[in-house]
């Protein structure tokens, strides 16, 4: 059986390649939804999971690949791809941009730079001329749902790929060991300056390119839907709750998580975000390590996997 | 000049709430090593507590400040106790996702319960103000600003008065010293808590004041009063206002000179240039 274990992601990619042409159109949008916001989820992984160093703003990435797109489209009248690629170009840029000053301190000065960054990107972008301003702007109309859908399974497996490499790489242990002692991955000569500005630039490319696959999708856009904050707790709730460093728990945790929020955003709205916040907070505290880590824990030692976890770190 | 003086005069009395705001961040920082991203969702539940005592119970607003502020501080303690004090000496990662998280669930939460609605406390000498040598002060936003610094000079004093407030900086400094001396550090990390919530509600209330409440106003608030607990060091309380009214100050001109839609963005400049211009100097730690 261990022999073939190999095999079940191509299986499982394979599988969602089909849905486009075996279910309803619904389904098809949810999808789509689904499958960026696990690219996102996947991306954020990169800086937060295995690096430790939780980015609250990697919405501002997604938002400039929207722009990107947007821009390219609508006001150069560039083609889908080179919009693609724009919007990739300004996510990279700012990624490096921010990055190099901030990522050279540590611990909390990151976070709270990132939280600033997602809060003012919406009132900048809004003073900018080509962007259209407060106005937003509107991508010509081309509707192919099915070609969206396989272009997220594309990003979400690419990004899935490159984090399995990322996991076995050199560049990923390296990583893992700024995340648990930052100042002995100096002493072994990693560069963590580097390392760090590179695991936020990979992140921002991904994110770039799933806001410019939506915003073809969505043909509208403006500053305050481009720069959504709550994207951020989307991202980061879906990979704390599928597994922080892990190569699949981003994908699973996202799978699992839309389709709840899907039932609940039903209901009333803000509930699936009031729902988001309560995920994080019992998460953090009784399975900081994710669903993954949870079902092989809980194998294992049942019920007191979570009273283990709570008393770690109690005081 | 004399619209400089008035632009002068509005940014320190914004700056001064600024500072009540970065105190107690600060508070909780110093003592807790706890960067708490819901500080600005207790800003902003501090601020509905007063518009509610004032619109349902017909409270004073200077009045009702220390109702909502006990209000606040029993939110603060028992969250300590029940929620923060499990996970207060894992990675700072988890710290910040749970601090994170709680904001999530406050913003939401007054969203479902207060509605989205703009709120203003609007007592009825809130137009009413004093000319000086054609400088206007109003009143609300001077008594705001009193009220901040008297805050501000109060936590000082207990702080270096009191043995609550030597247990607190001793825990501050050495936590296990501190345990060795008899110190309960549950207790004090609830007490710290629970002050600076207390503290973010006073800030919360003052701000309801003189500005208006939304569900939403507080992640730029969390921004904001990290950024004046760093120019104002995490152990003196007098020197966070004076770094609230560095950026009150700063923000008013930004407004005045640029564009009002500005202000926001100097802010944040600033947020970076603190932080890139070396935090561990401006704090000599870290």
């Amino acid at each position: 059986m261990n022999r073939f274990r190999w095999l079940a992601l191509p299986i499982a990619a394979a599988a969602l390649a089909v849905v486009p042409w075996v279910t309803s159109d619904t389904i098809v949008q949810y999808g789509i939804n689904a499958l960026l916001v696990a690219t996102l989820a996947q991306a954020w992984n990169i800086i937060g999971g295995f690096s430790g160093y939780p980015s609250f703003g990697n919405s501002v990435f997604y938002g400039l690949g929207t722009y990107g797109t947007a821009i390219a489209m609508a006001q150069l009248h560039w083609s889908f791809g080179s919009g693609l690629v724009l919007g990739a170009v300004l996510g990279v840029a700012c990624a490096l941009l921010f990055g190099i000053p901030i990522l050279r301190l540590r611990g909390p000065y990151f976070a709270i730079a990132t939280l600033g960054l997602a809060a003012v990107m919406s009132a900048i972008v809004a003073t900018v001329e080509i962007a259209g301003k407060n106005i937003g702007l509107i991508l010509p109309l081309f509707r192919g749902e099915t070609l969206f859908y396989e272009l997220s399974l594309i990003l979400l497996v690419a990004a899935t790929a490159t984090v399995a490499w990322i996991a076995r790489s050199r560049f990923g242990v390296g990583l893992v060991a700024i995340r648990e002692d930052e100042d002995a991955a100096q002493v072994m000569g990693i560069n963590t300056t580097m390392y760090k500005v590179a695991a936020l630039t990979v992140a921002a490319l991904f994110s770039a390119l799933a806001g410019g696959i939506h915003a073809y999708w969505i043909t509208f856009i403006d500053p305050a839907s481009a720069f959504d904050p709550s994207l951020n707790v989307r991202m980061v709730i879906m990979t704390l709750f599928g597994g922080p460093g892990t190569v699949l728990g981003p994908v699973l945790g996202a799978f699992v998580l839309s389709a709840v929020s899907e039932v609940l955003a039903s209901q009333a709205t803000g509930v699936a975000s009031l729902f988001y916040g309560f995920v994080i907070v019992a998460a953090v505290v009784f399975m900081p390590k994710g669903l993954l880590d949870l079902v092989q824990g809980f194998r294992e030692s049942g019920w007191r996997y979570f009273i283990d976890n709570v008393r770690r770190y109690r005081i | 000049m004399q619209l400089f003086g008035q632009i002068l005069v509005n940014g320190i009395l914004l700056g001064g709430l600024y500072g009540l705001m970065g105190l107690g961040m600060g508070l909780v920082w110093g003592v807790l090593k706890i960067v708490n991203l819901a500080h600005g969702a207790l800003i902003m539940l501090g601020g509905y507590a007063l518009y509610f005592l004032y619109t349902k119970a017909g409270v004073d607003p200077f009045l009702g400040l220390p109702l909502a502020m006990l209000a606040m501080f029993v939110l603060g303690y028992l969250l300590q106790t029940l929620l923060l004090n499990l996970i207060v000496r894992s990675a700072q990662l988890n710290t910040l996702l749970l601090t994170f998280g709680l904001d999530v669930v406050f913003v939401y939460l007054a969203q479902l319960l207060f509605t989205a609605d703009f709120r203003t406390i609007n007592p009825p000498y809130a137009g009413k103000n004093v000319s000086l040598s054609g400088v206007t002060v109003p009143y609300a936003q001077l008594g705001a600003f009193g009220v901040a610094v008297l805050l501000a000079a109060l936590l000082y004093l207990v702080l270096d008065k009191t043995r609550t407030g030597r247990a607190v900086r001793a825990t501050a400094q050495n936590l296990v010293a501190a345990r060795l001396y008899g110190v309960n550090p549950k207790r004090i990390y609830a007490i710290t808590f629970g002050t600076g919530a207390a503290l973010a509600g006073a800030a919360g209330g003052l701000y309801g004041i003189v500005s208006q409440i939304t569900p939403y106003i507080g992640v730029t608030l969390t921004a904001k009063s990290f950024v004046i607990a760093i120019l104002g060091g995490l152990d003196k309380p007098l020197g966070v206002i004076g770094g609230g009214l560095v950026l009150g100050i700063a923000e008013a001109m930004a407004a005045l000179y640029l564009d009002p839609t500005y202000t926001d963005i100097i802010s944040f400049g600033l947020l970076v240039l603190v932080l890139v211009a070396r935090p561990a100097q401006l704090l000599g730690r870290a």
